[in-house]
């Protein structure tokens, strides 16, 4: 029982990441990102090339960890800001943006799978374990230092971004942007460099996960269709657009999959989490907090 | 001489293929508070959507304290708009735009939107609020919840926490209740603008009258000094909804 709370906490920390990237640039540009996955791809072989570097100059302990984190945070955030200069920039004052972005990010992500294909061969590449090994044992269950780091950073590093969201300057233009365009082009705020912003945060967010991620499965050219995946299913549930509502979604998802993987079957997982997104889009059709969408209208 | 706040020279702009001004020539000199008064349609909105870049297309010089802000434009609408206005142009657009699921503090507060006037955005809202007392017990109120006469003194509030020369306030009086425009009206007409300059686009002209240094007409998309003419064929008494 325990275990499959943890394991729904590590479940929505890493996916919850992904959505509040995608659940962030739809509400603030109106971009659904389908390129979230090439980009949580691009973070985890970022890391990794840092990582062969590091290990082959003899680094390792806590600057190692670090730095595979740092670099996935990195490579993801650049490919954000790829992204956002060929979807976004080009695009952005279009008629039907929406439209064509989601193409253009769409092309991104095909396209960058055969990249990586081409870059980095079809073998999976391990990242080196951020956290160390063991295990905290508590009773029958445990928790190992992997899962409770996995924990621990998502939700520092989420709270740090609504912290900073919340009592900044530049974080009061992006919620202001997405609120009211008009009203922020007013007030001197500029859509395309507060989009790639954005995008730079997003990415960023997604790149963590991407290194949180593989520290139990590998970096590869398709790692990042499951996470766009979810990480759709998690922001639409959510509400695109609601911080608490992504959360709320993500605690949601996390325990849907990890209660089917554990008592049914791991194969049903996608139908139980589709299943659960059409029953909220039925029931809330914005989702569970997603009250900014008729505030863009 | 001192150069003008505002030097329009030519201006024509429309949206698509509707061309709202058309050769406009307007100059706005420091310490100026000018009223705009005109019909429905007759371009107000317009002429200063078109000067901080918000039309679909414009042409013709518009000189801000000397400096080009326009030339022509046949697209990106409201991509300059936040270049333009960091100079220090302040609108309170029509509609208010303001933000609803911010509170009214920080709603005000992204109208201090460059570093030096962000740092002193708490000496700023208090000004602000000594123009409009009402907002004081509604800071942390959400602006989604405000009624419309509180929603424009949050638009008009968050123009004034800026540091612009220029401001430019919509119809502050439409679609609010008579008393409340009034007073509205009359405590935009009292704010110290100093140096700079004000344009406030009005079709209530008594609201006006006597409060502002100028009042000019706008009639087809043209300017005219002759406020009766801009005003059409309706009576001033009928044209006040007074």
């Amino acid at each position: 029982m325990i275990e499959v709370v943890i394991s729904a906490a590590v479940l929505a920390s890493m996916y919850g990441l992904v959505a509040i990237g995608i659940s962030f640039t739809w509400a603030s540009i109106g971009m659904l990102n389908l390129a979230q996955g090439f980009i949580f791809t691009a973070g985890g072989y970022a890391a990794w090339v840092f990582a062969e570097f590091a290990i082959s100059a003899g680094i390792s302990g806590p600057l190692l960890s670090v730095g595979v984190l740092t670099f996935g945070m990195l490579g993801s955030a650049v490919a954000g800001l790829a992204v956002g200069s060929i979807a976004f920039l080009p695009l952005q004052d279009r008629d039907n943006f929406r439209t064509r972005s989601l193409i253009a990010t769409l092309a991104i992500s095909l396209i960058g799978t055969q990249v990586w294909l081409i870059f980095f061969g079809p073998q999976n590449k391990p990242l080196p374990p951020v956290f160390g090994e063991g295990r905290i044992e508590f009773g029958n269950a445990g928790i190992s230092y992997g899962q409770l780091g996995t924990i621990i950073v998502a939700s520092v590093m989420l709270g740090l971004v609504i912290l900073w969201m919340r009592s900044s300057r530049r974080g009061l233009q992006m919620r202001a942007m997405m609120m009211n365009p008009l009203g922020a082009a007013v007030v001197g705020v500029s859509v395309r460099t507060t989009g790639m912003r954005v995008l730079a945060i997003s990415g960023a967010l997604t790149g963590l996960s991407s290194v949180l991620l593989a520290q139990i499965f590998f970096v590869s050219p398709t790692s990042g269709v499951q996470p766009l995946t979810v990480g759709l299913i998690i922001s639409l549930a959510g509400g695109l657009g609601s911080i608490p509502g992504t959360v709320i979604a993500a605690g949601l998802v996390g325990l849907a999959e990890a209660v089917t993987a554990r008592y049914l079957q791991q194969s049903l997982v996608p139908f139980v989490l589709f299943g659960i997104v059409v029953l909220i889009l039925i029931f809330r059709p914005r989702g569970l907090g997603g009250l900014l969408e008729d505030v863009r209208e | 001489m001192t150069t003008p706040i505002l030097e329009i020279q030519g201006l024509s702009s429309g949206y698509g293929p509707v061309r709202v001004l058309h050769d406009l020539n307007l100059t706005i000199n420091p310490g100026e508070r000018v009223g705009l008064v005109g019909l429905n349609g007759h371009g107000k909105t317009t002429l200063l959507s078109t000067i901080v870049g918000l039309t679909g297309w414009q042409d013709g010089s518009i000189l801000f304290k000397g400096e080009e802000i326009g030339g022509r434009r046949t697209h990106g609408v409201g991509r300059k708009t936040p270049s333009i206005v960091r100079r220090g142009i302040a609108l309170a657009p029509q509609g208010d735009a303001i933000f609803p699921g911010l509170s009214v503090r920080e709603n005000l507060d992204s109208g201090a939107y460059s570093g030096v006037t962000w740092r002193s955005r708490k000496r700023r809202r208090d000004s602000v609020l000594e123009v409009f007392p009402p907002l004081t017990k509604l800071l942390g109120q959400t602006a989604g919840t405000l009624s419309g006469g509180e929603r424009r003194m949050v638009s008009v509030g968050r123009a004034l926490m800026s540091d612009a020369t220029l401001y430019l306030v919509d119809e502050p009086s439409l679609g609010l209740a008579p008393k409340i425009s009034i007073g509205l009206v009359a405590a935009l007409c009292e704010i110290d603008i100093g140096e700079g300059a004000m344009i406030i686009a009005e079709q209530n002209l008594p609201l006006l009258e006597g409060r502002v240094e100028r009042v000019l007409g706008m009639h087809a998309g043209e300017l005219k000094l002759d406020v009766g003419e801009a005003l059409g064929d309706i009576p001033p008494s009928a044209a006040v909804s007074l």
